[in-house]
């Protein structure tokens, strides 16, 4: 045999070698199943979601101190994994989506509200559109019909605020999604992203979260010729914290109740806790219960999005 | 030949023109400036190396394990390797096509199918992409081996050495060399889908890179870009140097398990609580007709443009090959939701536009492709047509283009399966079909219509398969498994 030729397959053994070493090697790596001592938390992607995942640390830090238990953000980056994260028992407080947080507790028997923020109790979506798109504000809900044969954008495809509630109202009034130009609404993946779709044209109209709006309004970010509010719809309950079960028996007796008392407790008198408050953009959280968001099952069931 | 496909960009264009609006043109303009200041946000950074080593390590452990586990299958599914332990060679057919359906579904859809059984876990994405890979590389290795026949063989054998040491001392050897290359190439394709499989909320640089898009800061998706095409630059010259490579795969496997959660996945399955009538209502309610349809229109026209592409620039550009080379990097660099979006600002939504982005990312593989089968030919075709008094792009349509575009065009059949199942990231340009769907099913949980999804797709592909082979045999050529 030639030399080059034993030398490669010299390297094909070594190759074929390691990988069954790394095969072996993965298999028998296995830490115990799920760490019971450690408080998992997580956060659905929805707003600043990047710099949420870069300053876990202050949100987990916070928590440990209060409640004297390890805790560890693990950070998610799509709404379904993280209803998935907390079925498996991977997540053990989550900081849910309306939609999302109703569908992760009926496929979590045990599982509860806790908190939500000051704002989410009467959340509201915002209908935008562009300047060119010949489209007049709304003073009554029947108006939406203007939006048939309009090229209609909504957010990520499991955001409340971003698609649930405006395909509610629009099928309140006879607007369904096929009614749309191209026969079917499109998908920008973010409440930012609807905003610059829109803005730019490639969208007559959009539907968002009403928060992210008004921070774009207050912070001049919007072209008022390009773009502007046509509707505010009536308020619903959105975003909000879900405990998994069972933390009790993990963390003592009363945890579940402690880390109810810990989150509603953080107030902007530090600055890590003013940065945990603007991050979620909020002024205080407040307790929350499961029949908050009864009205949220009902809508998720009719249109398809809860099973 | 391959200028054909190209003959659809004119269509394309013109529609295109029709549905140009400027609106967004800033934003365009802001995200290539973006390009040339990156956010140095030390938090920032930090965060993206962590995450680009967890997609490396993802990228590499997946790698490792579908050689391994693509080595043995190969072998078993080889009838050459069957004739010579005496077996008769129907148990390796058998087998080979027992492997078609995990090679036939995409990586993503296999992710975002583990995502909801194991839930978060390091498994979920190495899992993924194993799978296929395995029996892709199955595929190739068996391929390889069956198509030669070599005396070596037959004199060992007729001289009395026993099957094993045959094996190992004549049929493998021929087959080192080809295999080697095809092993490190897919390192490349590794990495590509953990990139991929992290847009979609599996972890590593794609999830960063999804979530500074969704807030469209882009200086931080310009900071994810650059690490990301570091890594694929580093790659890229290791590519050709085995013993290198196998260096970086025991370093990533050492930092394995401070990266990765890879723990033993805890299975909970909803897929298996599901009725016939759930069945049955998902499969009236869903527009089967219309969703297949749509995809495959957006596919066809996504891999015309993708194959068309790149000859067209060569007879464009001709010598400037550095320049080429650059533009394909890019243009596999940017993810595909990032150039629809990228386009959105500019054009209105359409079919067209999704199959425009997911045309352009593509053009970026096969415009490589093109390049290293430009290197591998010899160019003394052209010369001699320049000699002749041809024109400079004749000389290189005819004598650089012509050896080439076999083998070339096989490959972008291969390409097509590719395509297909990415259809489902272009949901927000309106080129919704199954791939969509499947998105909106797995979020609302919607098992029944997942299952039937995904039978959908392998049917797809398994009929992409046999169509895309047949064409093959006529072309009398066998595209170059990559």
């Amino acid at each position: 045999m030639p030399a080059q030729q034993s030398k490669t397959v010299a390297w094909s053994c070594l190759l074929a070698g390691v990988a069954l070493t790394a095969a072996l090697f993965g298999c028998s790596s296995t830490t115990p199943g799920g760490d019971t001592t450690t408080l998992r938390i997580g956060a659905i992607p929805d707003q600043n979601p990047e710099k949420l995942n870069r300053l876990y640390d202050t949100l987990s830090d916070e928590l440990s101190d209060q409640l004297d238990v390890p805790v560890k953000y693990v950070p998610v980056s799509n709404y379904a994994a993280a209803v998935t994260a907390f079925r498996s028992g991977s997540l053990d407080l989550v900081w849910f989506g309306g939609l999302t947080g109703v569908q992760a507790r009926l496929q979590t028997p045990g599982s509860q509200v806790l908190a939500q923020r000051d704002i989410d109790a009467e959340f509201t979506s915002v209908f935008i559109a562009n300047g060119a798109s010949g489209l007049k504000p709304i003073t009554s809900s029947d108006q939406l019909v203007q939006l048939k044969g309009k090229r209609f954008a909504f957010g990520s495809e499991s955001s409340t605020s971003g698609r649930l509630m405006p395909q509610y109202f629009m099928k309140q009034n006879g607007i369904s999604p096929d009614d749309f130009a191209g026969g079917r609404p499109g998908f920008s993946g973010s409440h930012d992203a609807t905003i610059a779709v829109v803005q730019s044209g490639a969208y007559e109209a959009g539907a968002l979260n009403s928060q992210v709006w008004d921070s774009h309004v207050e912070d001049g970010r919007i072209d008022p010729e390009k773009v502007s509010e046509i509707w505010r719809t009536p308020t619903y309950a959105d975003y909000h914290w879900v405990a998994a079960a069972k933390l009790d028996q993990r963390f003592g007796e009363g945890f579940t109740n402690r880390l109810q008392e810990a989150l509603i407790g953080i107030e902007p008198d530090t600055e890590r806790r003013r940065t945990i408050l603007d991050l979620f953009g909020a002024e205080a959280f407040i307790p929350a219960a499961d029949g908050d968001y009864v009205a949220i099952e009902a809508v998720g069931r009719e249109l398809g999005k809860i099973r | 030949m391959p200028l054909l496909p190209g003959l659809l960009l004119l269509p394309v264009l013109l529609r295109l023109s029709l549905d140009l609006h400027s609106g967004g043109l800033n934003l365009v303009l802001q995200f290539w400036q973006a390009a040339l200041q990156p956010s140095l946000n030390p938090l920032l950074l930090r965060s993206l190396l962590n995450a680009v080593s967890t997609t490396l390590l993802m990228a590499v452990l997946s790698w490792l394990i579908s050689t391994g586990a693509g080595f043995i299958l190969g072998l078993l599914c080889s009838r050459r390797v069957a004739a010579l332990f005496g077996g008769s060679g129907w148990m390796s057919t058998w087998l080979r096509h027992l492997l078609a359906p995990f090679r036939a579904i995409h990586e993503l859809v296999w992710g975002l199918l583990f995502l909801q059984l194991f839930g978060l876990n390091g498994w979920v994405a190495v899992l993924a992409i194993s799978l296929p890979y395995s029996a892709l590389m199955a595929r190739v290795l068996a391929d390889q081996i069956d198509n030669r026949s070599s005396s070596a063989v037959q004199a060992l054998k007729s001289g009395g050495a026993t099957a094993a040491s045959t094996l190992f001392t004549a049929v493998l050897p021929e087959t080192a060399g080809g295999l080697l290359s095809h092993s490190g190439h897919r390192l490349d394709c590794a990495v590509r889908s953990a990139v991929l499989l992290g847009v979609f909320g599996l972890g590593g640089i794609g999830t960063d890179l999804a979530l500074s898009l969704q807030s469209l800061r882009f200086h931080e998706v310009w900071s994810g870009l650059w690490v990301l095409a570091m890594l694929m630059f580093v790659l890229d010259r290791l590519r050709r140097r085995p013993q290198l490579l196998a260096v970086v795969a025991v370093l990533s496997l050492a930092s394995a398990t401070s990266q990765l959660d890879l723990s033993f996945p805890q299975v909970t399955s909803p897929l298996l609580n599901m009725s016939g009538e759930q069945l049955l209502g998902a499969l009236q309610e869903t527009p089967w007709a219309e969703l297949i349809g749509g995809t495959l229109l957006v596919t066809v026209a996504a891999a015309t443009i993708a194959v068309g592409l790149p000859p067209l620039m060569l007879l464009l550009t001709l010598q400037r090959r550095s320049l080429r080379q650059l533009l394909w990097a890019l243009m596999r660099l940017i993810p595909v939701p990032l150039t629809a979006l990228l386009l959105l600002f500019v054009f209105q939504p359409s079919p067209v536009l999704a199959a425009v982005a997911l045309g352009l990312h593509h053009s970026g593989v096969m415009g490589r492709v093109m390049e290293d089968d430009l290197d591998e030919c010899s160019s003394l075709q052209a010369e001699a047509l320049l000699q002749l008094g041809a024109g400079q792009r004749s000389a290189v349509l005819y004598g650089r283009l012509g050896p080439i575009s076999r083998p070339y065009l096989a490959y972008g059949l291969v390409r097509l399966d590719v395509i297909l199942r990415d259809t489902a990231v272009v949901g927000m340009v309106g080129g919704a079909g199954l791939g969509w769907q499947l998105i909106d099913a797995l979020g609302s949980f919607h098992w029944a219509l997942v299952l039937l999804l995904l039978l959908a797709y392998a049917a797809l592909t398994i009929s992409g398969e046999v169509v895309s082979g047949w064409m093959q045999t006529t072309w009398g050529c066998k595209a170059v498994e990559a």
